[in-house]
């Protein structure tokens, strides 16, 4: 036997889910293929001389493409967990073979540890490979429309925050016991965690704060082409902030302001390009160690329901 | 030399924290090398009790000290087998979970009973070819202490004959102890030399099977006698006509000019208990008991 053949409880996790071990390459395989075509399909609308571009149905296709694959690995997560609680956890349980497994010489701990290994394994490995595939068509149609870096989808899906978000799922599905209905729950949850993340993710970083003074201010100086505007509106002298279209209700123009408000400029709040990557690892940060949370509770359930 | 393989006290499972108790107050011990039976009618708590000595669930009350896990062997009575693995990969999964124990020849023996082709998936097994898979995962694990769970119930008359006839012949050859329930009182007979009866998840009857049974008679008299009967422990009377019929545990002489005495069989024995509930319990501590072990 080979060194690389598992061993143990290894071995048995592997050998029962083999369909899907194999699955998981092939699929990757297959959006590789799909992505790598599309790409070089792609011709460049940019190209002529004219500024606007040119129609290109490659171009198009792949952008199309790139968009709907960012709309579906966001479920992704919700899958591996939903597979993990369901046909790897609930179907244990309720067929009774937890209690062959149980009673053989390894200590559910050990067989706790080979299942969570497998399946954590697999789904970063696999979710790596989809993100890099993912960044590969990416980066072909970089920040055109719907594609921008922080948009939802390219973000998660071009991102070592969908691998994190993959490692939850797994956790979250060893811990929701019981029933077939777990894979729902874990489903469930998982999007649950990923909505609340998500509500967060742009308040991890601190924004940057561009100050025009009126009324020579255009709307879009010192704010960067590439930037996610987060908030924007007008100034006071004293410092204080009002909505945008205060100046609309008395004087009918954005920018004509009545001299009683006292407005001296306008703000814009925006996080540039360069926050991508230290909010996509704070994110991932924020995620593994909820992971290691759930990772010390499946432990300390299968202590305290099993001796040894 | 005699060891104890099982030392249950007051031992007790309650399902949930408002449920009814599965099994109370259930104390005994098993010296190593017994075919111990384990009997009683459907819901009982013969599962409740394997699987607390199997450690597969936590105790609610009491203790239970037995062989360590990798020296006892399990099954189930819905013997749980991973349907999509075939015969021959359940047993590779018996020697990866069991490293340094796995006897592929023990095993081996008692799947090839099946005559079926080892690359047969399990899902296409019938109820008793499965327990035969099931029970060679056990036997390969070469177990000091193996715990069946309605083991023959899916078998017909003759493979039950065969495969307890296999799995005795293993128990004999390494001293294996073996506690296996059933409701079927004549497949244990002949077979086990310990009794357990639990009814009602109580225990009522426990102890080597010959000292349970040389501690009653089945008493035949006259009505007329009836009083005699108080001087013993009385289990069940059964009146027909104007003869009086006793399962009693004896206390003192008994009067042969009166009373036709013979030793019940296990059948009756059992029977009697069964139908009298309130009859009080009777237990043979077994590492008290007299070292003579039939053979």
């Amino acid at each position: 036997m080979s060194a690389l053949t598992p061993k143990g409880p290894y071995w048995v996790t592997v050998r029962q889910h083999r369909r899907v071990l194999w699955a998981v390459p092939a699929f990757v395989a297959a959006a590789l293929a799909v992505t790598v075509a599309l790409r070089v399909g792609a011709g460049d609308p940019y190209s002529g001389p004219s500024p606007v571009p040119l129609p290109d149905r490659g171009y198009d296709l792949l952008r199309l493409f790139l968009q709907s694959a960012g709309g579906v690995l966001v479920f992704l997560p919700s899958l591996v967990g939903a597979f993990v609680a369901g046909p790897m956890t609930a179907r244990e349980l309720e067929s009774g073979t937890w209690r062959l497994a149980l009673s053989q010489s390894t200590t559910a701990r050990a067989w706790l540890g080979a299942k969570v290994a497998v399946a954590a394994g697999v789904s970063v490995l696999g979710s790596a490979a989809l993100v890099g595939v993912y960044r590969l068509g990416w980066g072909r149609v970089f920040g055109t429309y719907q594609l921008h870096w922080a948009d939802r989808g390219p973000y998660q899906a071009g991102g070592p925050v969908l691998v994190a978000y993959c490692l939850l799922g797994v956790l979250v599905g060893q811990l929701v016991r019981r029933t077939l209905a777990a894979m729902a729950v874990t489903g469930l949850l998982v999007g649950l965690v990923m909505l609340a993340l998500g509500a967060l993710r742009w308040s991890l970083l601190p924004v940057q704060t561009v100050i025009t003074s009126l009324p020579s201010g255009r709307s879009a100086e010192g704010l960067p082409g590439s930037a996610l505007l987060m908030d924007f509106g007008l100034v006071t002298a004293a410092g204080g902030r009002l909505p945008a279209d205060a100046c609309v209700e008395r004087t009918g123009r954005l920018y004509d302001c009545p001299a009683d408000m006292d407005v001296t400029g306008r703000y814009v709040e925006f996080h540039p390009a360069s926050h991508y990557w230290p909010t996509q690892l704070l994110e991932t940060s924020l995620i593994l160690a909820l992971s290691a949370g759930l990772l010390y509770a499946a432990f300390r359930l299968v202590r305290t329901r099993r001796q040894g | 030399m005699t060891e104890t393989v099982i030392e249950a006290e007051g031992l007790g499972l309650r399902h949930g924290r408002r449920g009814g108790w599965a099994l109370r107050d259930c104390s005994f011990r098993l010296r190593e090398g017994r075919v111990c039976a384990l009997v009683g009618p459907n819901g009982a708590g013969k599962s409740t009790l394997l699987t607390l000595v199997a450690r597969l669930a936590l105790p609610t009350e009491g203790t239970v000290r037995t062989a360590p896990p990798e020296a006892l062997a399990y099954v189930g009575q819905d013997k749980p087998l991973y349907p999509q693995l075939t015969i021959a990969e359940t047993l590779r999964m018996g020697r990866e979970l069991n490293p340094g124990r796995w006897d592929a020849g023990a095993a081996e023996r008692i799947v090839e009973g099946l005559e079926l082709d080892p690359r047969t998936r399990v899902r296409a097994l019938s109820g008793g070819q499965r327990t035969r898979v099931a029970l060679a995962l056990a036997l390969g694990k070469r177990p000091a202490l193996l715990l069946l769970d309605e083991p023959m119930a899916d078998l017909d008359p003759l493979a039950r004959h065969r495969l307890m006839g296999a799995l005795m012949a293993d128990a004999a050859e390494h001293g294996t102890t073996v506690v296996m329930s059933s409701h079927i009182l004549t497949e244990l007979e002949g077979v086990c030399d310990h009794l357990l009866l639990v009814d009602g998840g109580r225990i009522r009857l426990s102890g080597p099977m010959d000292q349970v049974q040389a501690a009653h008679r089945l008493l035949t008299g006259p009505v007329a006698a009836r009083a005699e009967l108080a001087a013993h422990t009385v289990v069940e009377t059964r009146t027909t006509g104007r003869r009086i019929t006793a399962l009693v545990r004896p206390r003192g002489p008994v009067d042969g000019r009166t009373w036709e005495t013979v030793h019940p069989s296990l059948e009756e024995l059992l029977l009697a208990h069964l139908r009298s509930p309130d009859a009080p319990p009777f237990a043979v501590d077994d590492l008290l008991a007299g070292t003579e072990v039939p053979a």
